[in-house]
């Protein structure tokens, strides 16, 4: 690689570098500044990078291939990356209220998540196994560290081991996996694994590596079966941290696979169709139906985003651009209905119990607050797909583009879920609206309050403004074909 | 390149020992077996390495995973009044269920493996061929990639590594547990012989 | 001024129904009442400048598009002809007065501001039937007047039976709506157009000209029968009657009227009595163009007419509710209207309307006045002897009674409202050309006899004899305030007067100038002339069979007052099978309403509840609910578990991959 190269590649980069040299930097002005405000500044300047990594990549249209096509910079990877980043900001931005109720005032929570941040921006980009491979691990190394973050508590500690030892796992088939395509392909680079299995005729043991392979990716995903961990780590973990789980990984494991099936796999798409239709259909029924069940609202979030990753993985058996276009508008629409939705769950503060976590304890919110009980109804809606809100045109779009590959099956069988996970979405708003009330929640601050609102705006806006979106999705989609 | 002859003997030597000792180390009870077992199996992947002329990779594995990890493992374990048998006792009621998933994948490996050619060698096409050792070193060579064609991988493991020590700390370092005895280094530079070393001269026969 | 007349009931009904809580209701009704009587007092001038002019004033009154769809045309205007201006003066006089009695009648109520509202309400909505264009505007104008009656029979909804009357009123009227409907849709079939100009342009050039070979095209299909240019029109103006029948509550239909009584007494006599009840006669008058070229139609209008007359005169005879009997009394009296219609003359039927409009409301308005005398009593049979100590009340009562069974001299000008009219429509029962006239004419004769019978034994048993009430009622009897007098006065004055001034332009001597074409007569129709040159004892049958029921009611009451009962003892069957109203309301509970229930209650517990709910929703939903425990179950919270699912999954993928990997 000559220095011409790196100096490109560098450039193309930079966003990533600015994250990674930034993080450093954090960390040593975390260490250095005084204990009590080491948390709030060190946040306050993530929260700075991030926007303004956001700020670079929005007006810095630099694409290209970097590191050798280890690297790539492309339609896709930005509008996959300006998700994450929206993810990350926002549960960052929501966490300052909870670490100041809760004493969880550590400055290493936001360098992790910068750290984290830059896996899974690393993960969007990556056009090789081992790049893959690497992204993955620096994102899911920080994750865990995040998960048990509050070491003090039993849960958050459990989740954390549980959440590592089940990852460590799912790597480690992944790892094999990528070992058994390397050695049938005798290539780690989509583009020469594509190139590879074009000319001869592929090998009943590269599809033995790409079903390990897809098994680690689907774990990241939280996909059935490889999903057991998201309820007990969301349930676990500290609410913040939550709402960054359900938001930011969730977009670049499914922008990673998406790259990854379309990409490298793009010429025996055949084969691994059935397997997304099979994680698929299980983790929409899954999602539907257990989430019934459940009386803790994190767990019951986890289930949602189970099922809401069956919904988008639709799309992805579609195999075509519709297909990926329709997993792009889906996970941008599941991310501001996630935010918001946890920006509710921050919200549920009683003055002597702290922040609770039952349904039951949304009884009577709408006496309580009506305003802010019409916005998680309107949330609850689109979650539930009701039309006009935008959850509605998520699930449009994948289905759509399953009917018109001919994936009928799959698209009844979704639409069947979505009616029976409608109910638990329901359910709340009948809680909500119609049960006997609770004594009230503390007044929410303000930085929840106003995600509550950004999200309720996107969710009712959307189909006024979700046309330049799925334009953008296309446009990006199109870059992988 | 194929191995044959002695090579190939010493190669199926030590990968049916690496095999065994894996065995071993879940299904031996005593866990301090356990860890010896993996010290084992990493003695022979070292091995399989240098076989396959990495001996580079093969030292490191020698002097990190054996000299550092395993022995710290060995440490922990023998340290920890864990009792592992028990903990093991509710995993083994699954094990005709595990039984069936480990029969159906190795089954399958199998059928993978036999339509293939099975042999035992390099693949067939590697993006930087080992160069000869006699021109340039195992070590050398190494070095000529992982900091250049390599370097963004080699800076994301520098990277995960930065956040396992991030992660260590924040989840273990208690500044302000009491009973902790930390190195102060200004104070250990500081110190002084007349500080540190009273010269007494004690006759004999005599106590102080 | 005709949007003023139409628009400030709604007006008042607006700020009566959604300010009355911020106003109170002394202001609800103040508001109300004084814009009625502005559309009142602007109803008269509309009625000196359109109907008694010599010169044509009618005029179309265009207030805004509506519906364009296709050739479908509908605008909503204003026509107003003579016929419209007479309805414009019955419906708001009749209106107004209502309001400012009901000020009294209703003080105790607490809903005040509500039923001002709905009586505000209701009168817009008739005014919008008669003032209306075209046939979907009195369509609407013919709904709200039924959603207004509903709500005020329904007004005591705390009462089961208040609230079944009003379901009974509404339900019925469906009936007739739906004739009425379809009527409409056969309407704009034969003649592409709902709007009356349009209707009667082409109604006149219709049919083909006497002597003219008929043509035998179809026309309109109507349950399975062909139907060409004549009996396509016969179908639709039976249609049409059929909604008539269910506003006016002829015969077969008439059975929610009656059952309405248990509206506030206004309310009766507003709706049904002076106002909604005519809509039918109205229809009927409105669409003579058509009406009078189908004689099919009109025999089965005279029959059904004849019919109502007879049959509600006799049960009349026995009631004992004092609200019943002038209901019936109605019921009877739209029968009347319907035999002129019928038999062409149209004119008498709306003077009838005119008069009988005045008598009735004031018999009602002042059995008001009785019932809020004796402490809310109704039945009469528990009243008796009030003349003493409510005179006015009583007066009144025998000026209603007066005009109702028409008392006066054949052959001069001295006679009251009822006299001029209904000895009108008996003569010309007589002299017309309808198969079915004759009929009419005996029918109509007797139910002069009943009606003569019944009217005085409410007077009898009301105000005369003993008191039948208990001291403590009778203690507390008094007569009405004012506001509720002094309504009943006015309405006395028309009563005794509105026959003689009105007779001679309605449906006499001036009849071409009063009518100026409102009225459509088939050029051979000229009962307006003949019905003078009748036989003596024709003149006389009225009167003398008034006279009858006269002397009938005051021997059995006054004389004998043991007579009724022994004679309902001997005539047991007779008796009972008048009191039971005919068993109308038992043969349609048998014949309908217990199918109805026992098939909605078949498909509602079977079809519904057991069919769809317990195999769809239901199952679905307890099948569900079983799959998240047992997901819920799998969620155990043991990491080796959770590994376990993770490589059995691997495992199915890799198995199923395989095995689809292989083909």
């Amino acid at each position: 690689m000559t220095v011409v190269e790196l100096t490109q590649s560098l450039n193309i980069a930079a966003p990533e570098l600015a994250l990674a040299v930034g993080s450093m930097v954090l960390l040593m002005i975390g260490v250095f500044a005084p204990k009590d405000s080491a948390n709030s500044t060190v946040t306050g300047l993530a929260v700075a990078l991030l926007i303004g990594v956001l700020g670079w990549m929005v007006f810095f249209d630099e694409q290209g291939t970097a590191f050798g096509g280890a690297f790539v910079q492309d339609a896709f990877a930005y509008f996959f990356k300006i998700l994450t980043l929206v993810g990350s900001i926002v549960a960052l931005v929501m966490s300052v209220g909870f670490a100041r109720e809760e004493k969880f005032d550590r400055f290493e929570f936001p360098i992790l998540i910068i750290l984290a941040t830059l896996g899974m921006m690393l993960m969007i980009s990556a056009t090789s196994l081992l790049s893959l491979y690497m992204a993955l691990e620096l994102q899911s190394l920080a994750l865990y560290v995040i998960a048990a973050i509050n070491r003090d508590s039993a849960r958050s500690t459990e989740a954390g081991l549980k959440y590592f030892v089940l990852g460590a796992l799912s790597s480690g088939m992944m790892l094999y996996g990528i070992s058994l395509v390397y050695g049938f392909t005798g290539h780690v680079g989509f583009t020469e694994i594509a190139a590879a299995l074009t000319g001869q005729e592929r090998s009943v043991g590269l599809l033995f590596g790409l079903a390990f392979l897809l098994t680690g990716l689907a774990f990241k995903i939280s996909a059935v079966p490889f999903h057991m961990w998201t309820p007990d780590v969301y349930e676990g973990a500290p609410t913040p941290v939550t709402a960054f789980f359900a938001a930011a990984p969730k977009m670049a494991a499914m922008a990673m696979l998406v790259r990854v099936v379309t990409d490298a796999f793009g010429t025996v798409t055949g084969d691994w169709q059935q397997i997304i239709i099979f994680i698929s259909i299980a983790s929409m029924a899954l999602g539907a139906v257990a989430a019934i069940g459940q009386n803790n609202i994190k767990r019951l979030m986890a289930y949602s985003s189970i099922g809401h990753m069956g919904y988008a993985l639709v799309g992805l058996a579609a195999g075509t651009v519709a297909g990926v276009q329709g997993v792009l508008v889906y996970m941008a629409i599941y991310l501001a209905m996630t935010l918001g939705t946890f920006a509710f769950i921050l919200a549920m503060r009683r003055k002597d119990e702290g922040n609770v976590e039952s349904i039951n304890d949304l009884a009577g919110y709408a006496q309580n607050n009506p305003l802010q009980a019409t916005v998680l109804t309107i949330l609850m809606f689109s979650l539930a797909g009701i039309p006009p809100l935008a959850g509605f045109w998520g699930k449009w779009y994948v289905f759509l583009a399953a009917v018109e590959a001919g994936l009928y099956p799959l698209a009844i069988i979704g639409v069947v879920a979505s009616v029976v996970g409608a109910f638990y979405y329901l359910r709340i708003i009948k809680i909500m609206w119609f049960d006997e009330p609770e004594s009230k929640f503390v007044s929410a601050a303000g930085e929840l309050r106003l995600v509550m609102g950004l999200s309720g705006i996107f969710v009712v806006g959307f189909i006024v403004f979700g046309g330049p979106i799925a334009a953008y999705a296309e446009n990006a989609a199109k870059a992988l074909f | 390149m194929l191995l044959t002859g002695l090579g190939a003997a010493f190669f199926y030597l030590f990968a049916f020992v690496a095999i065994a000792s894996a065995v071993m180390v879940i299904s031996a009870r005593n866990p301090v077996h356990s860890v010896l077992y993996l010290i084992l199996t990493f003695f022979n992947a070292a091995a399989l390495f240098i076989l396959t002329g990495a001996e580079f990779l093969g030292m490191i594995l020698l002097v990190v995973y054996i000299g550092a990890v395993a022995v710290l493992f060995l440490f922990v374990v023998m340290m920890l009044d864990v009792d592992f048998a028990s903990m093991k006792r509710g995993a083994l009621d699954y094990a005709p269920i595990g039984a069936m998933v480990g029969i159906v994948l190795a089954s399958e490996l199998l059928i993978v493996l036999g339509a293939q050619f099975i042999g035992v060698g390099q693949p067939g096409s590697v993006a930087s061929p080992t160069p000869d050792p006699l021109t340039r070193t195992n070590t050398a060579a190494l070095g000529d990639i992982i900091y250049t064609d390599y370097i963004f991988f080699f800076q994301i493991a520098g990277m995960v590594l930065l956040v396992a020590m991030i992660g260590a700390i924040v989840l273990t370092l208690r500044p302000t547990r009491p009973g902790v005895k930390r190195q102060n280094m200004g104070k250990q530079v500081a110190r002084k012989v007349e500080d540190s070393i009273d010269v007494v001269d004690v006759e004999t026969g005599k106590g102080l | 001024m005709y949007h003023a007349i139409v628009f400030l009931p709604l007006l008042g009904a607006i700020v009566a129904g959604f300010g009355g809580r911020a106003i109170g209701a002394k202001a609800s009704e103040y508001i109300t009442s004084g814009f009625m009587v502005i559309a009142a007092i602007l109803s008269w001038v509309a009625f000196l400048t359109v109907a008694m002019a010599h010169d044509d004033h009618s005029a179309t009154v265009q207030v805004m598009r509506w519906i364009q769809v296709g050739s479908l045309d509908v605008n909503w205007a204003f026509r107003i002809d003579t016929l419209t201006a007479v309805m414009l003066v019955v419906v708001n006089t009749v209106s107004t007065l209502v309001h400012i009695y009901s000020i009294g009648y209703m003080h105790h109520d607490p809903h005040r501001p509500r039923f001002f509202a709905y009586l505000s309400l209701f009168t817009f909505a008739m005014l919008m039937l008669v003032t209306s264009d075209n046939l979907v505007q009195m369509f609407f104008g013919w709904e709200g007047v039924g959603l207004a009656s509903y709500l005020l029979i329904g007004f005591w909804y705390k009462k089961p039976s208040a609230n079944s009357a009003a379901m009974k009123a509404f339900i019925v009227n469906r009936v007739g709506d739906f004739g009425f409907a379809l009527g409409i849709f056969g309407v704009f079939v034969l003649f592409g157009s709902v709007n009356f100009d349009t209707i009667f342009a082409n109604a006149a050039t219709y049919l083909p000209a006497e002597g003219a070979e008929a043509s035998t095209d179809t026309v309109l299909t109507f349950l399975g029968y062909s139907l060409d240019k004549s009996h396509a029109l016969t179908v639709v103006c039976l249609l049409l009657f059929m909604g008539a029948m269910g506003k006016s509550a002829q015969f077969l239909l008439h059975t929610w009227l009656p059952d309405a009584m248990e509206g506030p007494t206004p309310v009766s006599a507003l709706i049904h009595a002076a106002t909604m009840v005519t809509a039918g006669v109205f229809l009927v008058a409105r669409m003579s163009p058509i009406f009078e070229l189908s004689q099919t139609a009109l025999t089965v209008v005279v029959i059904i007419g004849a019919t109502t007359a007879f049959f509600a005169a006799t049960v009349g005879l026995v009631q004992n509710d004092i609200k019943r009997v002038i209901a019936y009394s109605t019921c009877s009296q739209l029968g009347y209207m319907f035999v002129a219609l019928g038999i062409g003359a149209y004119g008498a039927a709306v003077f009838h309307l005119f008069t009988h409009a005045f008598f009735k409301a004031l018999l009602f308005l002042g059995a008001g006045s009785v019932i809020h005398a004796v402490s809310d009593e109704q039945d009469m049979r528990r009243m008796g002897g009030l003349r003493k100590l409510i005179p006015t009340t009583y007066w009144m009562m025998i000026i209603g009674t007066v005009a109702l069974t028409g008392v006066g001299i054949p052959g001069t000008l001295i006679g009251t409202a009822g006299f001029f009219s209904k000895d009108a429509i008996i003569e010309s029962a007589f002299v017309a050309q309808n198969s079915a006239a004759g009929y009419a004419f005996v029918m109509l004769v007797v139910a002069a006899l009943f009606t003569s019978f019944y009217s005085w034994r409410l007077i009898f048993m009301t105000f005369h004899g003993k008191p039948r009430a208990t001291a403590d009622v009778m203690h507390h009897v008094h007569d009405s305030p004012p506001v509720m007098l002094v309504p009943l006065f006015i309405l006395a004055v028309g009563a005794i007067l509105a026959g003689v001034v009105f007779h001679g332009y309605f449906f006499g001597h001036h009849y071409d100038e009063f009518w100026k074409g409102a009225l459509f007569t088939l050029p051979d129709n000229n009962i307006v002339d003949e019905f003078h040159n009748v036989p003596f004892l024709v003149k006389w049958s009225a009167t003398i069979v008034m006279l009858l029921g006269l002397l009938g009611a005051w021997y059995m009451y006054i004389r004998s007052p043991q007579t009724p009962a022994s004679l309902a003892a001997q005539h047991n069957g007779l008796y009972k099978f008048l009191l039971n109203k005919w068993y109308f309301d038992e043969l349609y509970d048998f014949l309908f309403v217990r199918p109805a229930k026992r098939l909605g209650s078949f498909l509602w517990k079977r079809g519904d509840g057991w069919l769809i709910d317990g195999f769809g929703p239901n199952n679905i939903a307890a099948r569900v609910s079983g799959l998240a425990q047992r997901a819920v179950k799998v969620q155990t919270g043991f990491l080796y578990h959770y590994a376990f699912a993770m490589l059995i999954g691997v495992a199915a993928l890799v198995t199923w991959i395989m095995l689809g990997g292989i083909h």
